[in-house]
């Protein structure tokens, strides 16, 4: 998303390129300086007063992430940071590096309060451990907001964990701040009255904590509830709508409206009931496809069963291809209702293709139709399976049957297929003789 | 004698098309005793009427939101003049493996989807109320599927719930094919009577089952 003129630049926080939280890079970008003299700026500020660290904190907390790194202004390169690893938000180095730091600072307090200079540490340590908590615990809400767009809702383990951390590192601080210079004994007593007075609150607060909490869920979920409705909406106005428009319009001419019916119940099907696989991927998906196809083809209905299922290769390509041809031949010649049965067995591939038309003697058909010999039986007998017709009472029943291709599996799939001298009569299926 | 018939479909339109088709396909052969359009019509109207057949469509108001299920539920027991329970034909649009599997388990004897022709539904009817089961090809694939029959796997002693006998194994596969019960018969030559035993007896297994795969199979089957 580019920025057009039109549209504010908003100051954000990217994910990439920061050394904290971004804050500075964001900054400089927003601003279109160097993002070096930000940061100096930044550093100058904090030394001669502090306020670098607050305003530096002020930012963090009131400026969002950048939502996608796509929205890095592209004018400005990055400094090389490719690393996946520093797309967290707050890099662990630099969590580290900023921990360390202001450890470093708190001991250099005391070293210098040692050599009797007076730094008032009763005020800045308090001050540093508040600051320390609260950098805890708002990392862990960036982490939280992150998570969100990544999918992952609610907070881990780890993430409580931190905020937890924090406030106790802060609660700490407060108290420290608060008791210094008193015995031990008036901290102790100081640190029960808050935490009992902390404790009625929360009881206080609680009732309400929860109904909050209640209401946010239900408006959540009252979210996902329209988001379903409105694509259920919009999947009836792209299909179903716009289906019943087509046969109000072509209401005259049956056959259309039946095609029209037909196709939009299959698609509605498919959508409700429907199985997500790609026919070029899984034998079903694909047996389904092409009986779809032919029924669209010639507007008969194909009541296709189809029970189990594998990864679509050369041979269940070729069963399809036969199959395909089968229901055009039952869907031309033959008369509704046409069924086809696949059974994806555990070593071969079976399919049944009936239809209950007058039937036709296969002995009788012509040699130089090639619709059943070649399509079907030379192309199943090529790939290593069997086709057979049968004259059924009424109509007639295409048998297609393919080995599961073993050899595939170790030679990959780029097996050429080897010529076979194609018998005139099929060999005899076992199931015959139950 | 007629078979007294009770259709429970939530569309007026449909009622109404079922009976007067079945009326012009089989006169004589089946009387209409009652309607409802909700769950608890249903069942007031089962229980008053005692019908031979109950047509009873999948998805319905009422009840506890289970539809056909709630109605067979409903009406344990319940028996017609003559002694002998009340027998559901499950009629649905749906494709669903899920509602499929839940109405027969729920104890349905059979499941059609309403592009039946009328003569079909009227013969389906007529095996119903004489205690046989009526499978769809697409319920036999159901069944093959849930066995785990396009896996291999065959029952040793045909008593065994969990799994189909090889008798069993092929009457589904003919039925999948959409082989008519005659057909099947010709097929494997044994008598009409033998494959309803045969689909019976898959019916029982497919309702007492405790194969953990078929409730599995049937809500890994669901979409959305």
């Amino acid at each position: 998303m580019a920025h057009t003129p039109a549209e504010p630049r908003r100051l954000s926080r990217p994910t990439q390129g920061r050394m904290l939280a971004g804050v500075c890079r964001g900054l400089a970008t927003h601003l279109g300086v160097e993002v070096l003299y930000v940061r100096i700026a930044f550093v100058l500020l904090t030394i001669a007063s502090g306020a670098g660290i607050a305003a530096y904190l002020f930012l963090w907390a009131m400026t969002p992430v950048e939502e996608a790194p796509e929205t890095i202004d592209p004018a400005k390169p990055q400094p090389a940071t490719p690393k996946t690893a520093s797309q967290n938000a707050i890099p662990r180095g630099g969590m580290l590096l900023a921990i360390g730091a202001l450890i470093t600072v708190a001991g250099a307090i005391v070293l210098l309060q040692g050599t009797g200079t007076d730094v008032r540490a009763g005020l800045l340590l308090p001050a540093l451990l508040v600051a320390i908590g609260a950098i805890v615990a708002w990392a862990q809400l960036d982490a939280t907001q992150r998570a969100r767009w990544a999918g992952v809702t609610g907070w881990g383990g780890f993430g409580l964990a931190r905020l937890g951390l924090g406030l106790v590192v802060v609660v700490l601080g407060l108290l420290a701040f608060v008791t210094r210079g008193q015995s031990l004994a008036q901290v102790w007593d100081v640190a029960l009255a808050t935490v009992s007075i902390l404790i009625g609150a929360a009881l206080i607060c609680l009732p309400f904590a929860v109904r909050l909490w209640g209401d946010f869920r239900r408006e959540q979920e009252a979210r996902v509830h329209e988001a379903t409705r409105a694509d259920i909406a919009a999947h009836l106005h792209d299909g179903v709508l716009q289906t019943l428009a087509l046969i109000q319009r072509s209401a005259d001419d049956p056959a259309a409206v039946i095609g029209l019916a037909r196709k939009q119940e299959r698609e509605l099907r498919a959508w409700l009931y429907g199985s997500t696989d790609d026919p070029s991927e899984t034998l079903a998906a694909a047996v389904t496809a092409a009986a779809a196809e032919v029924e669209e083809l010639h507007g008969v209905p194909i009541d296709v069963v189809v029970t189990g299922d594998r990864p679509l290769d050369d041979g269940g390509r070729t069963l399809v291809r036969a199959l395909r041809e089968a229901l055009l031949n039952a869907v031309r010649h033959g008369s509704p209702p046409v069924s086809a049965y696949v059974e994806i067995g555990p070593r071969a591939v079976e399919a049944f293709v009936r239809d209950h038309g007058a039937g036709f003697d296969v002995s009788a058909v012509p040699s130089d139709r090639l619709g059943v010999k070649e399509s079907i039986m030379g192309r199943m007998t090529r790939h290593g399976g069997t086709a057979e017709v049968r004259r059924r009472d009424p109509g007639t029943e295409v048998i297609l049957t393919m080995p599961h291709d073993e050899r595939a599996k170790d030679a990959g799939e780029s097996r050429i297929p080897e010529p076979v001298v194609v018998p005139e009569s099929v060999p005899d299926r076992g199931e015959k003789a139950v | 004698m007629s078979v007294r018939v009770v259709v429970v479909d939530d569309h007026h339109i449909f009622r109404t098309g079922v009976r007067t088709e079945l009326l012009e396909a089989a006169p004589g052969l089946i009387e209409f005793v009652g309607e409802a359009a909700n769950v608890e019509d249903a069942i007031a109207v089962i229980r008053k009427t005692e019908p031979d057949v109950v047509l009873l469509d999948v998805h319905l108001p009422g009840g506890t939101g289970k539809g056909g299920v709630d109605i067979i539920h409903g009406c344990p027991g319940v028996e017609t003049a003559a002694g002998t329970p009340v027998r559901f034909l499950a009629l649905s649009v749906s494709d669903s493996a899920e509602d499929v599997i839940a109405v027969i388990r729920a104890g349905a004897r059979g499941y059609v989807t309403k592009t039946i022709s009328a003569v079909d539904l009227a013969s389906a009817i007529k095996r119903v109320a004489d205690g046989d089961a009526v499978f769809s090809p697409r319920l036999a694939g159901f069944v093959l599927d849930a066995f785990g029959v396009a896996s291999g796997e065959i029952a040793e002693v045909d008593e065994e719930l969990d799994r189909l006998s090889a008798r069993e194994r092929e009457v589904m596969r003919l039925i999948a094919r959409g082989y008519q019960y005659k057909e099947v018969a010709k097929e494997l030559f044994i008598s009409v009577k033998t494959v309803e035993t045969h689909v019976s007896s898959v019916l029982r297994k497919l309702q007492l089952s405790s194969r953990h795969e078929l409730t599995a199979w049937a809500m890994g089957r669901r979409l959305i």
